[in-house]
């Protein structure tokens, strides 16, 4: 062959190259510019690059919404779901991350433009002042062509002939991908929020123990710094030019200034803070959350910068109007032109507030009751009565696992000196020597009842004898003296492996069997607890909510199961005393309890005092 | 020419000298070979081989190295 | 501007284009700005030193032509000889100036902090280090145009008048990265020459560079990501490791450098220009001589040129030889001058690499186990014919092969560990704590790339392996593939084009050669 044939022919391998080129990375799509047609992993293209696959993904369904909150990072913590239901709307968050003002006018324009739209949530952030029209034209940062104007045929040239290690690695994450989120698709397609299923069910106790995790230890020592805030006039150009597309659309607007942690606050002048705000409520008044206990306590935070979602569950709250939701004392502010705080405001060094948003209940742990003693994790009949008897003249007021819950979503006081005492397993004991005692003494206590054994004195489908366990009709009997809850611990995960058939698979406890795959574990453990909480609740007609681990024990997985099964309060045996904190719901997560065998009463007081009760 | 061929084949045993026309070019001698080469070209028949002499045209057969001792004699 | 960054493609294929259409007067001034514009994109202010090399060379270039112009012209006479005599003095002090500047120019960028640091240390206060940018290529266009003003010196060359002409050869952008070093009669001529487009040496230059895209993005880069988390960490591997590690590096090394040559080469032949190879199969070296003729060729050639030649000849070293074989028996009187010079070549080719003392005994390194295989040479053909092999029997051959990779393995620990003593430690943990569970117990894959990744580079080297055995037996692979069918053919150019399209950088950064900043 000659060389100008040859040459011919390599044109044309090249030329075949790049139709499998182009091919490729339409069909894997990483950034999803092109619909994401065949993998449709949203979630991943969003990760990569935000303002471009959200408006990808709306131009497919904006029929969906017609309303919008259009924000940087922490924009993710304002929930759609109370916005939904106070608007009568249907809200897309449009977070991208470090979008500055710029950014959001673009993205409201193309909105507003392009689709039909009722609202507009424009959250804002102290870093708006500082950074505007950053401009980037990084992959991973750039707007969406339609949206910032930008010629589109380039536009779409890039990714058309992008780099295939990106879809590569898109491929590899599609097929790696499981039920949770992973680093690869952090948003939530359906709310377009960071999916943050996994990070909303760790629990939080107290603060000492929160900063003395690595993730969170930078509040223990928080950078300082300093910022000039140089970009309030920019801010004003581009809320205004938002406003007035607004008005002229008929969209209602609101703005929000989102929370910030308090040293970071810090980092910006107490005038700049104040023209900042006086700058904004001359353009549109707002809601101002920036300041507040929240900005405090750095359990209310995931990180340095983004506050958590449920602090913008109540921050909707505020909104709203919703006053069945705790919310801090003098967190959110509807700031107009005349009310917008000045900078003596920010000045003044303002403590933190006392300590009221929190307390410490003790959460101590029965099995079984025998008169002699008998038996494993076993308490004699009379030194109960005697440790109940000092519990109570020792000033401590027992409550429900309802008061707790109430005490962190609704902020209902509990009494002083609260205590939570807890039966594992539900054995007939409970009822035929501890109820009558509790009773006596006027004592609330609550029952984990092994769904799969109520009523039962033999093991389930076998003629093993078992310590009995009471029945559905005495549970009701207790529920019926106020005095007794009945809660779930498991329908049967805490099987006795030397009586199942199959020793090597038998579940002790929640914890996923050696080399089980995710999906499995998840197969087994959802429908277990789905069935333990509808049983029980078709039982006893009363909600199922809390759910004390077989042994204690659980992993990040089985969080997120029980958080998917409803059951919002859970309990380990870890020996120390509960923090259970206002406006935090991870606070009754995986809450220590200790375990109480045959002591004396004074060594349980005792016992109770080192932990801190 | 004949001394020639002698020293030749003492320094580098096993290449035939007498037929060979690429020395260098073939690589058949190398550059450590040609310093050893001049050196006792230099001893054996008293001229002066300098760096400028060091072309492969010199090297490239005994007959081309005879001619450039004759030259310099 | 990378080779293999996408710029570059497009910088040589409009270039390319350009060359074959304007007016053929003209090619080579648009030679002279594509490789300005190529060197002002690795850093502007660097240019300065480019073009003081330029003009410095050029002139003592100028200079040294008169001159002997002027020693041809003398009129037969008398004082002919005395006459001769003072302009050779003259040429000499021409040359003396030209290297002093350039070599100083050289010291003062690469070696001047180093110098500071020791000499600071040795008299115990500290010297400024001046922290200048390192120009693109420096060395390998200070050595290209030393290797002229000694050409022209030695009447081998005739100067170039034309300054302009002169500094594209002082500039020609293929090679100024990472060389080929050049002879002025070899290149230069090429590059003022004008051409019609050749088709032939268009689909040579395509191939080659393809070939050097493929040493580059498909091995080069993943065994240097190996290379880099072994040396980095040296102090946490066992040996088996260490010894992966720097395997690694002799790939990543050899694929990086002779891949950058092959690109080197083949843009010029889409040029119509013939460079020299700088590589030839070190692989297949059959003692650590033959490996330096095959590495790095055309390094080695200038030392042998403008250094061995000289030095070996010159009159103290001509009577140390005189001396030594007269008073030393056997081998080691004969050789002693000629290693000498060995030494020294090896010192300063060390030294040419980096301003270290790692340099500097992995100079010694080669220079002590080339003579001592001079002395023991007589010992290993006795050992051979007790084996009973003979010189190029397969076997011998492997074991010398074997022999070569071996020795130049070890002086790549020196070479790659960040200290010497470093590389010394790696080397004596590679033989007292070698552990070879390690290599199949999973740590090679914490070592930065993943299994895919070794996937791809084993075979690519099996490839690698395979090709320059072929041509080690003369085999034409292209010309054997030019006569296959056009569908094969078709297969042949779409596969590598497939795999350095899929296959290359899940970093998604170019790679850098790791030559450039020699």
């Amino acid at each position: 062959m000659t060389a100008k044939k040859w040459l011919g022919l390599f044109v044309a391998a090249l030329a075949v190259t790049g139709v499998i080129w182009a091919g490729f990375n339409v069909i894997t799509d990483s950034y999803g510019v092109f619909g994401d047609r065949f993998l449709d992993f949203y979630s991943y293209d969003m990760t990569r690059n935000p303002r471009v696959a959200k408006i990808a993904w709306l131009d497919e369904h904006h029929d969906d919404y017609d309303s919008y909150i259009i924000g940087c990072s922490g924009s993710s913590s304002i929930p759609t779901e109370p916005l939904n239901e106070a608007f009568d709307a249907n809200f897309y968050n449009m977070i991208m991350y470090g979008a500055d003002l710029l950014d959001v006018e673009q993205t409201a324009r193309y909105l507003l433009d392009n689709y039909e739209v009722k609202n507009i949530v424009v959250s804002l952030y102290v870093d708006n002042a500082i950074e505007y029209n950053v401009g980037e034209d990084d992959i991973n940062s750039r707007l969406h062509a339609k949206v910032s104007g930008k010629p589109l045929l380039p536009f779409y040239l890039k990714y058309l002939f992008l780099n295939p290690s990106y879809g590569i690695d898109k491929l590899k994450s599609y097929f790696s991908d499981t039920d949770m989120p992973q680093v690869f698709d952090v948003f939530d397609v359906e709310t377009g929020a960071y999916d943050k299923r996994l990070r909303d069910v760790e629990p939080i106790q107290t603060l000492e123990e929160y900063v003395e995790q690595p993730e969170y230890a930078v509040f223990a020592n928080y950078p300082t710094g300093q910022y000039g805030m140089t970009q309030i006039d920019n801010c004003v150009k581009s809320l205004t030019a938002i406003r007035d597309m607004c008005e002229e659309a008929g969209v209602n607007l609101v703005v929000v200034n989102n929370p910030c942690y308090v040293d970071y606050l810090r980092y910006y002048s107490a005038d700049d803070l104040a023209l900042f705000a006086q700058k904004i409520a001359e353009v549109t008044p707002f809601w101002d959350f920036s300041f507040s206990s929240v900005s405090y306590d750095p359990r209310y935070w995931y990180d340095k910068t983004h506050f958590r979602n449920s602090v913008g569950d109540m921050m909707a709250a505020v909104m709203t109007g919703d006053e069945s939701l705790y919310v801090p004392e003098g967190f959110g502010h509807y700031v107009t032109p005349e009310t917008a705080p000045d900078s003596s405001d920010y000045a003044q060094d303002l403590r933190a507030p006392e300590d009221s948003y929190t307390a410490s209940v003790p959460v101590i742990l029965y099995h079984h009751l025998d008169e002699n003693g008998e038996g494993d994790v076993t308490i004699r009949t009379d030194n109960f009565r005697a440790q109940m008897q000092a519990i109570k003249d020792a000033g401590y007021q027992t409550v429900s696992p309802e008061d707790l819950y109430r005490y962190v979503y609704e902020g209902t006081p509990l009494p002083d000196n609260p205590i939570l005492i807890t039966f594992d397993d539900g054995y007939s004991s409970n009822y035929e020597l501890a109820y009558p005692i509790l009773r006596e003494l006027d004592m609330k206590a609550t029952i984990f009842v092994i769904g799969v054994s109520v009523g039962k004195d033999v093991y389930k489908d076998t003629d093993y004898a078992i310590t009995p366990h009471f029945s559905w009709e005495q549970a009701n009997e207790m529920i019926a003296s106020g005095l007794i809850t009945i809660q779930t611990h498991t329908y049967d995960f805490h099987q006795w492996p030397l009586y199942e058939a199959e020793q090597s698979t038998a579940r002790e406890n929640v914890l996923p069997l050696a080399g089980e795959s995710e999906q499995s574990y998840i197969a087994a453990l959802l429908p277990d607890l789905q069935r333990a909480r509808q049983e029980l609740e078709q039982a006893t007609g009363k909600t199922c909510f809390a759910l004390a681990y077989p042994e204690g024990q659980s992993t990040k997985l089985s969080w997120m199961v029980a958080a998917k099964a409803g059951l919002d309060m859970t309990f380990s045996t870890r020996p120390a005393v509960s923090t259970v904190i206002k406006g935090l719901p991870q606070s009754l997560l995986n809450m220590p309890r200790i375990s109480v065998d045959d002591i004396t009463a004074e060594e349980l007081l005792a016992t109770l005092a080192d932990a801190g009760a | 020419m004949e001394k020639l061929i002698q020293i030749l084949t003492e320094c580098c045993p096993g290449i035939d000298f007498a037929n060979e026309t690429a020395l260098i070019d073939d690589g058949l001698i190398e550059s450590l070979d040609i310093v050893t080469i001049v050196s006792e070209l230099m001893d054996a028949f008293g001229v002066d081989i300098t760096v400028d002499d060091l072309t492969p045209e010199n090297f490239n057969s005994a007959e081309s190295m005879w001619d450039m001792i004759q030259r310099l004699k | 501007m990378s080779f293999t960054s996408v710029t570059y493609i497009v910088f040589l294929v409009a270039l390319t284009v350009l060359y074959y259409v304007i007016p053929k007067r003209c090619q080579w001034m648009l030679l002279l700005a594509a490789s300005y514009v190529f060197y002002c994109c690795g850093g502007v202010k660097t240019v300065v030193y480019l073009l003081f090399t330029t003009l410095t060379v050029y002139a003592a270039g100028l200079l040294l032509g008169r001159l002997n112009a002027q020693r041809r012209s003398l009129p037969d006479g008398a004082d002919k000889a005395r006459l001769q005599e003072a302009i050779k003095r003259r040429k000499k002090a021409v040359v003396a100036a030209a290297c002093l500047l350039n070599f100083g120019m050289l010291y003062t960028l690469k070696y001047w902090d180093f110098t500071a640091q020791l000499l600071g240390r040795a008299l115990n206060r500290s010297l400024p280090s001046l922290g200048l940018l390192m120009p693109l290529g420096v060395s390998f266009f200070v050595f290209q145009s030393i290797g002229y003003v000694i050409d022209v010196y030695r009447g081998k060359q005739e100067p170039q008048r034309n300054v302009a002409k002169f500094a594209l050869f002082t500039s020609f952008f293929p090679q100024i990265i990472q060389g080929p070093i050049s002879r002025y009669n070899q290149l230069a001529p090429q590059l003022y020459a004008e051409r019609t487009l050749d088709y032939d040496k268009l689909r040579d230059g395509i191939q080659l560079i393809l070939w050097g895209f493929f040493k580059k993005l498909l091995i080069a880069e993943r065994a240097g990501v190996v290379a880099n988390t072994v040396f980095d960490n040296a102090g946490q591997y066992p040996g088996s490791i260490l010894a992966a590690g720097t395997l690694a590096y002799c790939i990543q090394l050899y694929c990086d450098f002779s891949g950058g040559i092959d690109i080197t080469r083949g843009t010029a032949q889409m040029l119509g220009i013939e460079m020299t190879e700088n590589f030839r199969r070190p692989l297949f070296a059959r003692s650590l001589t033959d490996f330096w003729r095959r590495w790095h060729i055309t390094l080695g050639g200038w030392m042998r040129d403008y250094v061995f030649y000289p030095l070996s000849l010159s009159k103290p070293f001509a009577r140390l030889g005189r001396w030594s074989r007269g008073h030393i028996k056997g081998k080691a009187g004969k050789i002693l001058a000629t290693s000498l010079a060995t030494f020294i070549v090896y010192l300063l080719i060390g030294i040419w690499h980096g301003s270290s003392l790692k340099y500097i005994f992995f100079g010694f390194y080669n220079g002590i186990i080339i003579t001592v295989s001079l002395l023991m040479e007589a010992r290993f053909v006795g050992w051979r014919s007790r084996l009973h092999m003979t010189d190029d029997s397969r076997g011998w051959n492997l074991v010398r092969i074997a022999r070569t990779c071996v020795i130049v393995f070890i002086g790549r620990y020196i070479t790659r560990a960040p200290r010497l003593l470093t590389g010394l430690g790696m080397l004596w943990r590679t033989v007292t704590d070698f552990q070879p569970s390690a290599l199949v117990s999973g740590s090679l894959l914490g070592l930065g790339i993943g299994v895919m990744d070794y996937v791809i580079v084993i075979c690519a080297v099996l490839v690698l392996v395979l090709v320059e055995y072929a041509q080690e037996r003369g085999v034409h692979i292209r010309q054997w593939l030019a006569e296959r069918p056009a569908g094969v053919q078709f297969i042949a150019a779409l596969v590598p084009l497939l795999l350095l399209l899929f296959c290359t950088g899940g970093d998604y950064v170019p790679a850098q050669f790791i030559y450039a900043q020699f």
